[in-house]
């Protein structure tokens, strides 16, 4: 072994002390809360892991459907975020996306499978993109920060599901405030035989790839990744205008994000309500920052949080664990996470 | 590559926890036969059952289940139907026979679950949709909303009341027509007005919707939210702090000592009561898979007067409110109500499941 490479291992190696003991004492708090609660510490991270991860069929039917909507909505924001553009409004596509899905679903009774599918995830996909080309029109137009409208656009898109739901779109019967069952030919079909995974999980996965291959593999995402590292500089640099790369973030973004909130119909409610996400367009942003914004380390973050959550279920389930609790502890652990990868950053860049 | 440590890491947390599971996931996991052994009652909630109302009736009705039945009960709190799916397969897989979803958002999980857990029997509150195992469980709290109704139309100097709902159901919707009913039959020409705040649980939302009302000259005001109505109680009280007359009203459990200076009664429903005999009934082989429709003569609701407050209500309305409670029970009030079980297609007032008590004691 020669010099050069002992001393690249060194500060991995100490980074990994290091990011370890991190993990290990924010673990100890949770257990230490736990036990204070009077909850046995053991019980309930050994129900966390089984509920997530304990049979084949938990990590699938469990963890990935809980993974799905926020693989989506992660890559949406991870995309938007690459190029600069802080995209807040994923919650908001994702609820334009629903209802785009549902009422061309519910229009379109007597389809079949090969047209409904295709139309109500183009409905979707359009309407998510639709949705955010309100904030990329006053973004490039005005000037207007995104963070702003993106954010407020939620709240519209929130009060319009809202309307409509108890309104144009309420159920025949008339009588709760939640859509018809959509039509089984617009039900996403399983991606394995015998569990609740649908085709919307292997989307989230097929995106993550392409948006992985056009930010490293395309001009179009090399403009993007430079507008991204300085919005400055490739203006300045005069190869290339930044608006269009603005507009084509926001609209993709919008729409993989509007496919999200389809996608969770089409696979597993078969109805729009409301209330329809507990805010998944916002953990999509610790989602994707979790992941450095990297489309493929999208789907590794989107299934921990999905364990977390499905893990949680099992820990009120069989360890008795009341739901607070059970939230603070899933905030703990991701803090142990992001502590230990801050670690990481440090140690082996403070040699660059 | 910057991204190994991250994902290793990631990795490195989630090894931890299994690890930490390992030692004692042999005691921690529910086997399925021992715990069929003993029967098992489990309990799904949308809500925390920290709310003194709704969702702390049923907790209290699981651990009664537990406590007098002997069964091996549970409870999970759920968000999104994603989980509620999640929850009741879980609880089926895990050997529970009887779980209770406890609100009408769980209708269609617990028809899909019914479908693939055939004899597992889920007891739905305020459901709509009776199946061989799945059985609807209708508490007729309008009755006594309007009995409360009757008292709050005394209590009003003003003669405008306000109603402060959570969610814009059947179920909730019912018990606002109920109550608006009540106070016309002692007062004709009162006002009532009516907001719904569009969720159960969002206590400043309560608040303000109360205040509002207070604001429109109300005196008198009920609720039907969840832990909001911590809220709603607070703007009651604000009020009479600032020197107004006015009084509350509480609602689905008795809250009467949740704020004893501002409430003047409760529209009760005795959730717990309800739950043990369901659970009873069920373990006895004798819970049938109709619906179980539930009111003030099958002992599962009634309205509450806080014992603090009694002089509020003068003795005519009192006399006026136990003859009303006697012909609701002998079936000759028909209180009004709004219906949406399935297949009972809006039941006018001569649905004869009303007065039944179709629970064996």
């Amino acid at each position: 072994m020669t010099p050069r490479t002992r001393a690249r291992l060194r500060p991995e190696f100490l980074a990994t002390i290091t990011a370890t003991a991190a993990v290990v004492a924010t673990m100890a708090v949770a257990a230490a809360l736990l036990a204070l609660g009077g909850h046995s510490p053991g019980e309930a991270f050994a129900a966390l892991a089984r509920g997530a991860f304990g049979t084949w069929d938990r990590f699938v039917s469990f963890t990935l459907v809980r993974a799905t909507p926020l693989l989506l909505t992660g890559l949406a924001v991870a995309f938007a975020f690459r190029a600069r553009v802080w995209n807040i409004g994923a919650e908001g596509q994702l609820h334009a996306g629903a209802l785009a899905g549902v009422a061309v679903a519910l229009v379109l009774p007597g389809a079949g499978a090969v047209l409904v599918l295709p139309v109500t995830l183009l409905a979707a996909a359009a309407a998510g993109a639709l949705w955010a080309s309100i904030p990329a029109a006053m973004k490039t137009g005005m000037g207007v920060g995104e963070v702003i409208t993106t954010l407020l656009m939620n709240f519209v898109a929130l009060f319009l599901a809202q309307f409509l739901v108890q309104g144009p779109l309420r159920e025949s019967r008339g009588v709760f405030n939640q859509t018809d069952e959509i039509p089984a030919a617009a039900h996403l079909p399983a991606l394995l035989p015998d569990t609740r995974l649908h085709l919307g999980f292997l989307f989230g996965v097929v995106i993550a790839v392409g948006l992985w291959l056009y930010l490293t593999r395309t001009p179009g995402g090399f403009r993007l990744r430079a507008a991204g590292a300085s919005v400055k500089a490739a203006e300045v640099s005069g190869r290339f205008s930044v608006a269009p790369v603005i507009w084509l973030s926001f609209l993709v973004s919008g729409a993989i994000a509007g496919l999200a909130g389809w996608i969770q119909i089409a696979g597993v409610t078969h109805r729009m309500y409301e209330g329809l996400s507990p805010g998944w367009g916002y953990t999509a942003i610790a989602v994707a920052l979790l992941a450095r914004l990297h489309p493929l380390a999208v789907v590794v973050t989107a299934i921990v949080f999905g364990a977390l959550s499905a893990g949680g279920g099992a820990m009120q389930r069989e360890a008795g664990v009341p739901e607070v609790w059970v939230r603070g502890i899933e905030a703990l652990v991701i803090l142990a996470v992001l502590t230990a990868d801050r670690i990481v950053q440090w140690t082996t860049h403070s040699r660059d | 590559m910057k991204l190994y440590p991250t994902t290793a890491l990631l990795f490195v947390a989630l090894s931890a926890l299994q690890a930490c599971g390992g030692d004692s996931s042999d005691a921690g996991a529910p086997d399925a036969a021992s715990v069929t052994a003993t029967r098992s009652v489990a309990l799904l909630t949308s809500g925390p059952v920290s709310d003194a109302g709704w969702h702390a009736g049923a907790y209290e009705g699981l651990r009664w289940i537990g406590d007098s039945l002997g069964f091996r009960i549970s409870h999970q709190q759920t968000r999104t139907p994603a989980e509620f799916d999640e929850a009741f397969i879980s609880y089926a897989e895990a050997g529970y026979g009887l779980i209770f979803g406890h609100g009408f958002e769980y209708q269609d999980a617990a028809s899909r679950a019914a479908e693939q857990y055939p004899d597992v029997t889920f007891v739905i509150s305020s459901g709509s949709r009776p199946s061989a195992n799945v059985v609807p469980l209708i508490f007729h709290l309008n009755e006594a909303t309007y009995l409360a109704g009757m008292a709050a139309a005394a209590v009003s100097r003003a003669g405008v009341l306000g109603m402060v709902g959570g969610v814009e159901i059947p179920s909730a919707k019912g018990t606002f027509v109920a109550f608006e009913a009540g106070v016309r039959a002692v007062n004709p020409d009162a006002t009532v007005l009516e907001t719904f705040i569009g969720n159960w649980d969002d206590v400043s939302a309560a608040k303000e919707a109360a205040a509002a009302q207070l604001r429109q000259g109300a005196d008198v005001l009920i609720h039907n939210v969840d832990a909001a109505s911590f809220g709603f109680f607070q703007a009651v009280r604000e009020a009479r702090e600032g020197g107004r007359e006015a009084w509350a009203f509480g609602m689905n459990r008795n809250q009467n000592d949740v704020a004893p200076d501002v409430i003047v009664g409760s529209a009760v429903i005795h959730i717990p009561a309800m739950f043990l005999r369901a659970a009873r009934a069920w373990g006895a082989g004798t819970l049938s898979d109709e619906v179980l429709y539930s009111g003030i003569a099958a002992g599962a609701v009634d309205f509450v007067l806080n014992p603090a407050r009694e002089g509020v209500i003068p003795d005519d309305v009192l006399a006026a409110i136990d003859r009303a409670r006697a012909e609701i029970v002998a079936g000759t009030l028909q209180v009004p109500r709004i219906e949406f079980v399935e297949g009972e297609g809006g039941a006018g007032p001569e649905d004869p499941g009303v007065q039944g008590d179709p629970l064996p004691s």
